[in-house]
């Protein structure tokens, strides 16, 4: 099996999806002769060409629109958002329009539309250019979300996302482009709204996304060496939302802590929450623990930043409260 | 003025309860929040806390089923004097503008909830699993110390007192003198159930069938290697689901001013657990394969003897199954399992001497008695569904 970077991924999916279908195409700001500004969509240009590796005015908006625009005519875009924070310029096309158009037309116009995007701190890049916004959308009927954390993730839920009828929010985290992983020869869809169980433990599920995935997996390590068995579950699609996985998986291990890069105060934790104790009450041993970025904007000094958002440490800690005893 | 103690609608759904026995008695001093009476209902028994402190004047219901919001007690003044009779039944009623306790809706349901946990002084903090398991095992929670964080009980609490010994049990009995056991849950509420089932007006209908074939396809499952073994209560199951499906009316509930009839074959089996009777459900048997009953049979029973059955797991059958075949009893009584229409009693397989043919031949025979509640099924409509149930068995071919 190769090994890819989460980068080299995505590109994969993009570019296995594009040589198949003349309706796949890409679209974003600066993605053509500079590859985009993480590098993902280097080299396409001179494999697919201007017509289908388009460049465009830093108007995201007008960006998100022509896609939406396209997909109703047929085609299969996806647009590249350079950072998840300018999705809020484009919040009128996502939430209004992209969003909206299957339901408002009785399903006649269908809306198979992909925004690519990607944020996340751990690089100091400040208070604009960091944000996890991905619960803003799952509050939107009528998108689905996913948030990857691993290439081989990455590449098989673009791809399907990509063949969805309907319009995809697709977050990217920026500190994974880096990293390795091996995925199958053959490109292999992942269906949306399916966990990924990363770790199978006894004691606490730790339901993480993105970069907190592999926090929560470093945490696992630890934490099983003090004699607390973890299970990583990643949700991997936000919405549709795997509850049964994560359902049986707390059944099993009668704790969880819910662990994101976003600020906790009304996260996707807060959403995993409700649902577990809603359908696991009688198995819960202890309340559920988040683990999230605090309450402030991201801070640009690197030591604050840090401080700011979460690492394996927090999730350690939150682990140690839903097995603690007197005295913890 | 006395505070009447009304009986609390302690969950969703829950009309009345049972009154079990009162913590106090008449003319004891009562502090607000002690427990006062134990409350049966449907599901657990608990202790309800008094809502008002002061003297326990009388007891209005001593015990047994009253209906929600009705007046079973009241607590006032020392030496205040009380009507002789006991007040009228008031049905529970949205709070009127002129009513002296007109609490706001949500502080209604606080209270509510706060009496339903049952302790004196307070709430009792134990984790939701730490409940169910005290519940299921039948601890009483109010024992307990918590080890959780702020002395929460957590589930490891709770089995670890179920787990050891009883108190009583470390001194023994001396001989010759009788030993008292107080009733567990589990066990008054089989009794209370089987008292309900009693009042039903039931009758009993005996076969038997020729179980020549049905064992040599059980036979045929465990030679191809089947796990869990498949077992003759499991091809009873399957048979019985299908002879169900063709007879609705015996798989029927008797709902009072309705008879349910069920869509599907949802198959108690009573299993005997060193805490008392049991009856787990096997759902949609109809559907299911030997093999897949026989695996669901497995796991229920398993978890029945480990004291890991759900609520959800005894819920909701549409007909039961008690077979005592394995014990060598020949042929039995079931008592009915309300609302449930019907309930099949099976007996030992036996070689017995059968006349075929003008000649006497050795058969294996199974019992089967059914016991139906007249009150939905009437004796044609039993019979009727014994017979398929007895084809079926003899030639399993026909139930396809």
């Amino acid at each position: 099996m190769p090994e890819l970077s989460y980068r080299e991924a995505v590109r994969d999916a993009l570019a296995t999806a594009m040589r198949r279908d003349d309706e796949v195409f890409v679209m974003g700001e600066d993605i053509a002769e500079m590859g985009g500004s993480m590098g993902v969509t280097q080299g396409m240009l001179d494999e697919f060409g201007p017509e289908r590796v388009r460049n465009t005015p830093i108007s995201e908006m007008a960006l998100v629109g022509a896609g939406i625009g396209a997909a109703m005519q047929g085609m299969r875009p996806v647009v590249e958002v350079m950072y998840e924070d300018f999705l809020t310029l484009a919040c009128e096309q996502i939430v209004n329009q992209a969003a909206k158009h299957r339901y408002m037309s009785g399903g006649q116009v269908k809306v198979p539309l992909t925004v690519r995007t990607q944020g996340g701190a751990g690089w100091s890049p400040g208070a604009q250019h960091a944000q996890q916004l991905e619960a803003w959308f799952v509050h939107v009927p009528g998108l689905k979300v996913v948030f990857a954390s691993t290439p081989a993730d990455v590449r098989g839920l673009l791809y399907t996302s990509i063949y969805d009828d309907n319009p995809v929010v697709f977050f990217e985290h920026r500190t994974l482009y880096g990293i390795k992983e091996e995925v199958p020869d053959e490109l292999e869809p992942i269906e949306l709204g399916k966990a990924r169980v990363h770790r199978e433990g006894e004691d606490v599920t730790v339901v993480a996304t993105g970069r907190l995935v592999h926090e929560a997996l470093r945490a696992a390590e630890e934490a099983e060496g003090e004699g607390v068995s973890v299970e990583v579950v990643d949700p991997r699609t936000l919405q549709p939302l795997d509850e049964e996985t994560l359902v049986a998986s707390v059944k099993k291990t009668n704790r969880c802590v819910v662990a994101h890069e976003a600020v906790t105060r009304m996260g996707f934790g807060a959403e995993v929450a409700a649902v577990l104790q809603h359908q696991a009450f009688d198995w819960l041993d202890a309340p559920i623990e988040r683990v999230g970025a605090r309450f402030t904007p991201l801070p640009f000094a690197p030591v604050m930043e840090e401080w700011v958002v979460p690492h394996a440490a927090d999730v350690l800690e939150a682990i140690r409260r839903t097995v603690g005893r007197n005295g913890h | 003025m006395a505070t009447e103690i009304k009986l609390p609608r302690l969950g969703q759904g829950m009309e009345s309860g049972t009154i079990v026995r009162w913590l106090k008695s008449e003319g004891e001093p009562v502090e607000k929040g002690e427990p006062l009476y134990e409350l049966d209902t449907d599901k657990v028994t608990q202790e309800v806390e008094a809502d008002a402190s002061g003297v326990l004047l009388r007891i209005a219901v001593e015990e047994g089923e009253v209906e929600v919001g009705r007046t079973i007690a009241l607590i006032g003044q020392e030496g205040e004097s009380v009507p002789d009779e006991a007040p009228a039944p008031a049905p529970e009623e949205p709070a009127k503008p002129e009513a002296k306790r007109a609490a706001p809706a949500a502080q209604t349901l606080q209270q509510t909830v706060a009496r339903s946990d049952g302790r004196g002084g307070g709430r009792i903090k134990a984790s939701p699993l730490a409940r169910r398991i005290a519940r299921e095992r039948g601890v009483e929670l109010s024992s307990l110390q918590g080890t959780g964080p702020e002395g929460r009980i957590v589930a490891e609490d709770v089995e670890r007192a179920a787990a050891a010994p009883a108190p009583a049990a470390a001194v023994p009995a001396p001989p010759f003198e009788a030993e008292v056991v107080p009733l567990t849950s589990l066990r008054r509420t089989v009794a209370r159930r089987m008292t309900e089932a009693w009042q039903a007006p039931a009758f009993q209908i005996s076969t038997s069938a020729d179980m020549t074939r049905a064992l040599a396809i059980r036979a045929r499952l465990v030679e191809r290697g089947d796990t869990p073994k498949p077992t003759i209560s499991d091809l009873l199951t399957k048979v019985s689901a299908a002879a169900l499906m063709r007879h609705r009316e015996v798989n029927a509930l008797y709902e009072g001013d309705a008879v349910r009839l069920l869509a599907s074959a949802d198959i108690g089996m009573a299993v005997a657990t060193e805490r008392g009777l049991l009856v787990p459900v096997i759902r949609g048997c109809e559907r299911l394969t030997i093999p897949e009953i026989a695996a669901a049979r497995a796991d229920l029973v398993e978890r029945a003897r480990s004291g890991k059955l759900q609520q959800a797991d005894l819920e909701g059958g549409s007909f039961t199954i008690s077979n005592l075949g394995m014990y060598g009893v020949e042929q039995f009584v079931a008592v009915l399992n309300p609302p449930q229409a019907a309930i099949l009693a099976v007996g030992a397989v036996q070689e017995t001497p059968v006349a075929r043919d003008g000649a006497v031949e050795i058969r294996p025979l199974m019992t089967m008695t059914l016991t139906c509640d007249h009150r939905s099924v009437d004796g044609a409509t039993a019979a009727d569904f014994l017979r398929t149930l007895k084809t079926f068995l003899e030639e399993p071919g026909l139930a396809l």
